[in-house]
């Protein structure tokens, strides 16, 4: 089948079975790969009800037709399950070389399903596939045990890998690979920890069939001259995301100690041009990206090498935590790369954690000891290591913000800052309505990655509530996750401006489907309504309350800052849904109504 | 001799897809992109010659401008 690997590789950890199975033609049509398989396989393969942290859920790691391919940035993949986290659905999107190496051994995914009895790790080298023990490396860091299995099998292995968070069900514990590069949020790597599967480890040297060779290669190098060619490539390059944090300061947007403002008064020494000179060594690419925005940093100061930081990290464990210190926010990164939790959760709980501390809701008997005041540095590596270990405070933080602000009460579920039990990611949004909506509709819980409106917010004028925010808002929902379902990057068309139309005849030729983008963002709006069906099928009382806010942004405006004084009305917060309802065809409790759903070919027994 | 500036990503979809503008030296990156329509606070960076500067620089003769949209949200 041009364009896939051919195959799904279905491993039973209970039975120690492993199958392949043909990827039938139908699932490459209709769901096209990646993101688009995930929710097919979790819609039809997870019974409703599932624990997330047992042998019924599963794991599913998928690339997409332009993984691996000559497209710039195709070195994405998805992974879904059931999220720890939330009770919903997890969709994480991993960059690096694991994709492309998962399609040349012939793979469109991998579903990990069950629970091994011991530890083990998933061996793929082509056609060969087996579960091997992995007793030695349980236990210790991802960072460390993906540099062994790289000494013990070669460069050309790649590894995804979880970290010790990951073995104790930590509720953000995430999936390491390429020494940095993450499937983040949602909790995928508690998933892969509680079926015993320490990693996996995957070489292809396989071709992929593709429709058209002489298309495909001059369509593939029109899109990477494009990427080359493109104004701003250079800082891009030079900065990465961290491009990003003058900005977000600038118009407060940059988290601040715990989403209190948008500005933070020590952020220069966190500006990207501030960490090249500081700590930056060299430029870090995923699989054929010609624009490589990861960053890898000497610290000097914890005398360690840590990949990135990000902007989402700086952001996260840099200013929202009060920490303006951009050494102590890398080796705060590589700490939790090691221990296996996500940056943007562990930075927004510890943020929580502050706060509660600073008004008195926690004390020093609850932190055991810590002085957990905003800026303090060694009490957030600290704290980092409790939550990856489950200890002590870190064991009530591990259960991700919301639960913890319920068990704590006494106010502090005002200030978690999260929807549907995913914590924020890394932009305020006081009276920023288009992104603030974004958060709220956002299919996984609150994160930015779907619909990145907060420029439009400045462009239209920040409190205005109107239906064009709502449009674009959905249209960005429709259409950025579709890079997910390919496979690929969407930085290259995000920060380069690369025309997204050049991605077309690529596809055509790499599959032999002629679709526009029309076509494209209508799988994303039925793969968008399968995931929502989702959260249906698995919450009773699933609807409009799961959308709303963290009450911080309707009920406390900033005291400085760009946002000082500005908040969003509750009413404005209500207005958003329904106008955002009524677009989407969904009925007044947020839910799709049956037009809708036979409009986007969905049949009731697809989602019951 | 006039200077160039150009306009880079999301930016031109304000300006209705037109990216490059002839302008007179003077006048601030900031006033000429409010009189393109273009809030200053949605541009990420202003180069100028190779070099960055602020949106407050005066564009003099001959300077290549290039204006780069926020983008983010990877």
């Amino acid at each position: 089948m041009n364009g896939y690997g051919g195959n799904i590789l279905r491993v039973n950890l209970t039975t120690g079975g492993i199958t392949r199975e043909a990827t039938p033609p139908e699932l490459a049509r209709d769901y096209l790969g990646g993101r688009g398989f995930g929710i097919y396989f979790l819609l039809k393969e997870v019974p409703r009800g599932a624990d997330p942290l047992g042998p019924e859920n599963k794991l599913i790691v998928s690339p997409g037709p332009l993984s691996g391919m000559l497209a710039a940035g195709g070195g994405k993949c998805d992974w879904t399950c059931k999220a720890p986290l939330t009770g919903g659905y997890a969709s994480a999107s991993m960059g690096g070389h694991f994709t492309a190496e998962l399609k040349y051994a012939g793979l469109d995914s991998i579903i990990l399903e069950g629970v091994s009895s011991k530890p083990v790790y998933v061996f793929i080298d082509d056609k060969k596939s087996e579960l091997r023990d992995a007793a030695e490396y349980w236990g210790q860091g991802a960072v460390d045990v993906e540099k062994e299995l790289k000494d013990k099998f070669g460069e050309e292995f790649q590894i995804a890998v979880i970290g010790p968070a990951g073995e104790k069900a930590v509720s953000f514990a995430h999936i390491n690979h390429d020494f940095g590069r993450q499937a983040g949020r949602g909790g995928v790597g508690a998933v892969m920890g509680s079926k015993n599967v320490k990693a996996i480890v995957v070489r292809g040297t396989r071709s992929v069939p593709v429709a058209d060779l002489d298309a495909y290669r001059k369509a593939g190098m029109a899109l990477y001259k494009a990427c080359k060619e493109a104004e701003g490539l250079k800082e891009w390059t030079s900065y990465g995301t961290t491009i990003v944090v003058s900005w977000c300061d600038e118009a407060g947007a940059l988290p601040t100690r715990n989403f209190s403002a948008g500005s933070f008064e020590d952020a220069k020494t966190l500006y990207g041009p501030y960490m090249r000179e500081k700590i930056v060594v060299t430029d870090k690419g995923c699989f054929g990206c010609p624009c490589p925005c990861g960053k890898y940093s000497k610290v000097k100061k914890y005398n360690a090498y840590a990949e990135g930081p990000e902007y989402e990290t700086i952001g996260l464990l840099g200013s929202n935590v009060g920490i303006s210190d951009i050494e102590a926010v890398a080796y705060a990164n590589l700490l939790c790369d090691n221990l296996g939790i996500d940056t943007i959760s562990a930075g927004n709980v510890i943020g929580w954690a502050m706060e509660c501390y600073e008004k008195g809701i926690l004390t020093k008997q609850d932190t055991g000891g810590l002085d957990l005041k905003f800026g303090n540095i060694d009490a957030t590596f600290k704290l980092i290591e409790m939550i990856a270990k489950k200890e002590g405070l870190g064991a009530l933080l591990a259960d991700g913000v919301k639960k913890a602000s319920q068990k704590i009460g006494k106010g502090s579920e005002k200030f978690a800052i999260q929807v549907k039990g995913m914590e924020q990611s890394g932009y305020a949004t006081h009276n920023a309505t288009s992104m603030l909506l974004a958060y709220m509709t956002c299919d996984v819980g609150a994160h930015h990655n779907r619909a990145w409106a907060i420029t439009y917010d400045i462009q239209v004028g920040r409190e205005k509530v109107v239906p064009e925010k709502v449009a674009r808002v959905i249209w960005l929902q429709n259409f950025r996750p579709m890079f997910d379902v390919l496979g690929a990057c969407r930085l290259q068309w995000v920060e380069l401006g690369i025309d997204r139309e050049l991605y077309i005849p690529l596809l055509e030729s790499i599959t032999g489907i002629k679709r526009s983008w029309e076509d494209l963002e209508k799988v994303g709006e039925r793969i968008w309504n399968l995931t929502r069906l989702y959260w249906v099928r698995e919450n009773a009382d699933f609807g409009r309350a799961w959308d709303m806010p963290p009450a911080r942004f309707y009920t406390e405006a900033p005291t400085s800052g760009t946002t000082k004084g500005q908040i969003t009305k509750f009413e404005d917060v209500n207005r958003l849904l329904d106008m955002y309802y009524e677009q989407r065809g969904w009925d007044s409790n947020g839910l799709p109504i049956p037009e809708t759903m036979e409009k986007l070919g969905i049949k009731q027994e697809m989602v019951a | 001799m006039p200077a160039i500036l150009r306009l880079s990503g999301s930016l031109k979809d304000v300006t209705g897809g037109k990216s490059e503008y002839t302008v007179e030296a003077g006048r601030s990156v900031r006033a000429v992109l409010e009189s393109l329509g273009i809030v200053p606070l949605t541009v990420a960076l202003v180069v100028v010659n190779g070099e960055q500067h602020t949106k407050d620089y005066i564009i003099q003769d001959g300077d290549a401008v290039r204006v780069l949209a926020v983008v983010g949200g990877g």
